[in-house]
């Protein structure tokens, strides 16, 4: 019970919610969570399921009340032509056409059925006509086509109400807006999309005429022509007959769709021609580019105006301070020069007051050899000393006697003496080295600072073929290779090689040859001196070798060596002699010999390679 | 149109069709109306369900059991190590994921565990397919509260892997309810109910508040480490020292014997729920010997009394946990197939006893049941929003009472919104004011949120209302709380069509 009200009290919110709607994580489970998120989606601000229970029964009791039409021509229907009869009129949904509910087509078939049933006209007194020729018939017919989708879809397809026709250009010329919006919107019915956008009218933006263009110029039609088919499938006896009905249908269907496409793009071509909004979108653009155009080119010129001034003004600038420099410096020079005159006379002065005074103490000397002596000396103390030397010198033989003044030149020309010999044994050092380094340059000629001796050369060559390109840091392998097998001492570095092997690449073949013919000159030399020795000396097997090597190995004879070498691993007995028989034209000590080399050879390499390495490491 | 609800457990499958407005659960091909989820792998073929149980026996390696407790984790995860110590097929690490080493003879192979899932998916599919007569492929899956985002991927791969579609995965405890159609019939209302599910390896307690036809979670615990398989273990050890006792031969060693005994114990177990006592026979059990033992229900309730405290003890936690009373509970819903142990259903009624227990679905059919009716609402539904795991809702924070008197005329509240209502919400009731009075004043109160206790916001007085010599007055009290929280209260006399109207903001 509620309680009662005193006289005083009257209607009032006192404070507001402490705290009203939290966000409350739930389960997505049951109706009433489907219902919700429904009503959410939908964004209804305070929507309420009974309001919407409401509505749906409202809309079921207007289902109920829809007017049907009685076809006045229904009696006289022929069944036997039930694909030319307008199945909706049959029904007596003239007026609804395709925008009938399946519930309404339902309810209108029910109302017929029960009017001309011929059970029930029978039962009125009738006449019926017996069998399939009743025009009851064309009722079921009609109730068939139309309560299956697809066979009603193809039924509005052809709907013989649909207004076909199209709108010429000059038709829309004088009253655009009248006459295209029926038509487009007439054909709006076929779109696959729904959210068909309006024609618009003259105040529509750009965004919406574009969308509208695009969207019928995409226009994604369900209209089909399967009902116009002129024959039946069903009617087949056979497979080949059903297939070649199927053929010739689908032949005519895609013609028909062909022609209204065409026709729908036409109405859309047309369309489009004749709009003015379209037109008048075209010269806004134009002059809105135009007027772009125009303030890009202002712009520029601006542009370039501004970068002229500035242009100008640094020049000037450069200009100002190239003056205020040049007035600076003729300042300084004058400063310079006025201060050189100022010395200049100072230095004449103070000479002129040692000669004087030397010539007051008459030289320090009494006989004429002696003071003529001195006096040279004492010129060469005026060329030599400095304007304040000179000027102590003077200082202290003012002051002094004429023997502590005498004792004061002697050592001022003494000190002179000493810095002249100095000067000329400098000179003279100097000239010595200059002409010995010109001597080292004549000797280094064109190959840098290090000579490059024959052996040199020739090792080069050797470790050039030894570690051929590819090789990992070739170069430095090389330089490395030549600093330890090098004869000359030479430290070498791989830019020094480098530089080496390509001037030796450049020069022509000749001198290469030259090369080669020296080296083997000189490997001839070296090498006589033995076989000399060897003339007459007990034939030993030592001296084999050298004397085979003569005759160096060709590849063909290296591979077999190789080949026998794995072929007879180190442990088998008399393996040497295996291996020579393998390689033809070979003895045994040849082989070994051979092999020795190899070996020496990789050993080399790898010991190159791996100081190399290290180099970096240490580097890194 | 048919849809299925599909509830996959630790031990066992189960599928429920949604068919001409009812949902219920259909039987595999064995005749059972639970599939065990086992999966064993012979040299040529691959057995799901109770043949593969049974051939556990024998083929033991190659029997994969439990699969939803390491379905979708990583091989780190310690659930994972678990099942792994106690699982009989070997499993070994492949990209982080745990796989089962499959040996047949002459093959060997790695099954993922999602693999093994798909096979039992399509099993049920199966199952739901010869009942139905048709192919069928939209489900709704329940999974259990604590899984995890990765569980929930795997489980959804491995459904669509069988061909199923998904509407949507829903929980188990809310499967549950809407198995029972709790709060369903109408959205208006406010209960609170108690899930327990006592699975065959876990037991789960959560508490949901349906308010308006929508199911909210409260709180929720797991416990991993009991379940159905603890009962049959217990069971199962009093058997082995009966048969020590007996025969002088220790059985526990041997792993074969315990398995077959494990077997006898399960199905006396499941006997003992409907009848007084069970017989345990196992044909030569060990060393040829057979053996035959019969356990009275008093027998093995007394063995069993300690698990029954285990399994009592959180529901009492949980209450605890989020500060509620044994009767702020309005009903408590049974699930999991252990939660048919009469001793356990009269442990539960003593802790309620004034609550509505519901357990007229068997309780290991009520999440299948759930999970189809809410796959009837789903299907034929356009456009789902199936990330709906973390949907979050307006609700009213606090009830909004009005002050009446009673027949002694005490003051009492009445509530006419409760909290946690989903916002949009509209609430209409008839207020009733004794007929000799001329004037009424309701006086509107708020509670809960961040005040505890009631306190006043605004009141509505009525006026020159005509006197009655008998009757009562009636007053139309709509309630309207927009999603902004914005209350808006219209009062009308349904004699004089006097009324009063005002809108409480909330403060800022």
């Amino acid at each position: 019970m509620l309680i009662e009200a005193q006289a005083e009290q009257c209607t009032f919110v006192t404070r507001g919610l402490c705290a009203a709607a939290v966000l409350c994580q739930v389960e997505p489970v049951g109706r009433w969570f489907e219902a919700f998120i429904k009503r959410r989606n939908r964004n209804v601000s305070a929507s309420f399921q009974e309001l919407e229970d409401e509505k749906e029964s409202s809309e079921e009791s207007e289902d109920e009340e829809f007017q049907l039409e009685e076809f006045p021509l229904l009696k006289t229907l022929d069944p036997k032509d039930w694909k030319n009869q307008d199945h909706y009129a049959v029904l007596g949904l003239k007026n609804l056409r395709y925008k009938a509910t399946q519930r309404q087509i339902k309810a209108a078939h029910k109302a017929m059925v029960l009017k001309h049933h011929p059970d029930k006209r029978k039962a009125a007194g009738e006449q019926i006509v017996e069998g399939d020729n009743d025009y009851f018939t064309c009722i079921t017919k009609a109730y068939e086509i139309l309560s299956d989708p697809i066979k009603r879809r193809a039924f509005n397809s052809i709907d013989p109400t649909f207004d076909n026709s199209i709108p010429s250009k000059s038709e829309g010329k004088d009253n655009f807006f009248d006459a295209f919006s029926p038509v487009f919107e007439r054909n709006s019915r076929w779109s696959n999309k729904k959210n068909i956008p309006k024609l618009g009218d003259m105040n529509s933006c750009i965004e919406e005429v574009d969308g509208f263009y695009s969207f019928w110029y995409n226009f994604d039609s369900w209209r089909e022509f399967s009902y116009l088919d002129e024959e039946e499938k069903e009617k087949a006896e056979c497979r080949d007959e059903r297939r070649w009905i199927e053929k010739q249908n689908r032949a005519a269907r895609a013609q028909r769709k062909k022609e209204e496409m065409i026709r729908i793009r036409t109405l859309v071509d047309n369309a489009y021609s004749s709009d003015p909004r379209i037109k008048k979108f075209k010269e806004e653009e134009k002059a809105r580019k135009e007027a772009e155009k125009k303030a890009k080119a202002d712009a520029r010129r601006k542009e370039q105006e501004e970068k002229e001034r500035q242009k100008q003004a640094e020049l000037e600038a450069v200009r100002l301070a190239k003056e205020k420099e040049e007035e600076e410096a003729r300042q300084q020079a004058l400063l310079i020069k006025k201060e050189k005159e100022i010395q200049k006379k100072a230095i004449k002065k103070e000479r002129q007051r040692l000669r004087t005074s030397c010539k007051n103490w008459n030289y320090f000397s009494d006989n004429e050899a002696e003071s003529v002596k001195m006096m040279e000396e004492i010129e060469k103390l005026c060329d030599r000393l400095e304007l304040a030397s000179l000027q102590s010198l003077n200082e202290s033989l003012a002051v002094s006697s004429k023997e502590e003044g005498k004792s004061a030149v002697e050592k001022q020309i003494a000190e002179v003496n000493a810095q002249l010999k100095r000067e000329k044994e400098q000179e003279e050092a100097r000239m010595k080295q200059s002409t010995k380094g010109a001597e080292n340059s004549a000797i280094g000629g064109g190959s840098g600072s290090k000579s490059w001796s024959e052996d040199d050369l020739q090792l080069l060559i050797k470790a050039v073929n030894l570690f051929p390109a590819g090789t990992n840091a070739r170069w430095e392998v090389i330089a490395n290779y030549m600093n330890l097998h090098s004869i000359s001492g030479i430290k070498r570095t791989s830019k020094d090689v480098i530089n080496k092997a390509k001037s030796l690449q450049k020069l022509d073949p000749q001198q290469k040859d030259d090369i080669n013919k020296k080296a083997f000159d000189k490997f001839k030399k070296e090498h006589r001196v033995v076989p000399q020795s060897v003339d007459n000396a007990v034939p030993s097997e030592r001296f084999e070798g050298p004397a085979a090597d003569m005759s160096p190995w060709t590849t063909e004879e290296q591979k077999l060596l190789e080949q026998a070498l794995k072929t007879y691993p180190v442990n088998t007995p008399e393996r040497w002699e295996k291996i020579a028989e393998a390689v033809p034209g070979r003895s045994k000590k040849d082989c070994m010999k051979r092999y020795k080399e190899l070996v020496e050879m990789v050993k080399a390499k790898k010991a190159a390679q791996e100081q190399v390495l290290n180099a970096t490491k240490i580097k890194k | 149109m048919a849809a299925i609800g599909v509830h996959l457990g630790c031990t066992c499958a189960c599928v429920a069709v949604y068919k001409d407005g009812r949902a219920d659960v259909v039987a595999n091909d064995a005749g059972d109306r639970v599939t065990p989820a086992v999966v064993g792998f012979l040299e040529k073929e691959t057995i799901v369900g109770l043949a593969a149980k049974q051939s556990r026996v024998r083929n033991a390696t190659n029997t994969i059991v439990k699969v939803k407790q390491i379905l979708g984790r990583s091989y780190g995860d310690p659930h994972t190590q678990k099942h792994i110590s106690e699982s009989k097929c070997i499993v070994v690490e492949k990209v982080g994921k745990p796989k089962y080493e499959i040996d047949t003879g002459e093959t060997q192979k790695f099954v993922s565990s999602e693999d093994v899932a798909k096979l039992i998916f399509s099993k049920m599919k199966e199952t739901a397919q010869s009942a139905l007569g048709s192919d069928v492929n939209d489900v709704v899956i329940t999974v259990p509260f604590d899984f995890g985002e990765s569980q929930k991927k795997a489980l959804g791969e491995a459904a669509t892997a069988a061909g199923f579609s998904i509407l949507r995965m829903i929980h188990e405890p809310s499967a549950a309810l809407l198995a029972y159609g709790i709060g369903q019939e109408s959205p208006t209302g406010k209960s609170n109910v108690l899930v327990y599910k006592l699975g065959g390896t876990s037991l789960s307690v959560t508490v949901i508040e349906v308010n308006s036809g929508i199911y909210r979670v409260l709180a929720t615990s797991t416990y991993d480490d009991i379940g159905g398989i603890c009962f049959t273990e217990a069971l199962a050890q009093h058997l082995a020292s009966e048969f020590q006792r007996t025969y002088k031969q220790d059985i526990r060693g041997n792993a074969r014997a315990m398995m077959k005994l494990m077997n006898s114990a399960d199905v006396a177990k499941h006997a003992l729920s409907t009848l007084g006592s069970s017989n345990c026979f196992v044909d030569s059990l060990y060393d040829g010997i057979d053996f035959d033992c019969n356990v009275s229900r008093a027998r093995f309730e007394l063995i069993c009394s300690s698990l029954f405290n285990q399994c009592i003890d959180p529901i009492k936690k949980l209450l605890e946990q989020i500060g509620f009373k044994a009767n702020d509970v309005n009903q408590v819903v049974l699930c999991g197939g252990s939660a048919r142990i009469p001793k356990l259903q009269q442990l539960i009624k003593d802790l309620f006893p004034e609550v509505e227990m519901l357990s007229s679905i068997p309780p290991d059919e009520v999440i299948p049941v759930g999970a189809a009716i809410q796959a009837g609402i789903l299907i034929g539904k356009e456009n789902l929003s199936t990330d709906l795991d973390t949907i979050t809702i307006e609700c009213s924070a606090s009830d909004i009472l009005v002050k009446e008197t009673d027949e002694s005329g005490d003051n009492k509240f009445t509530v006419l919104l409760p909290s946690g209502t989903p916002l949009p919400a509209r609430r209409q009731h008839v207020l009733q004011a004794p007929g000799h009075i001329s004037s009424v004043c309701l006086e509107l109160y708020e509670s809960g949120g961040k005040s505890p206790v009631e306190s006043k916001f605004a009141q509505i007085v009525l006026k020159d209302l005509q006197k009655k010599a008998s009757g009562v007055h009636d007053i139309l009290t709509v309630l309207t709380m927009k999603r902004d929280g914005s209350l808006h209260i219209t009062c009308t006399d349904k004699d004089s069509g006097k009324s009063e109207m005002i809108t409480v903001e909330e403060t800022p």
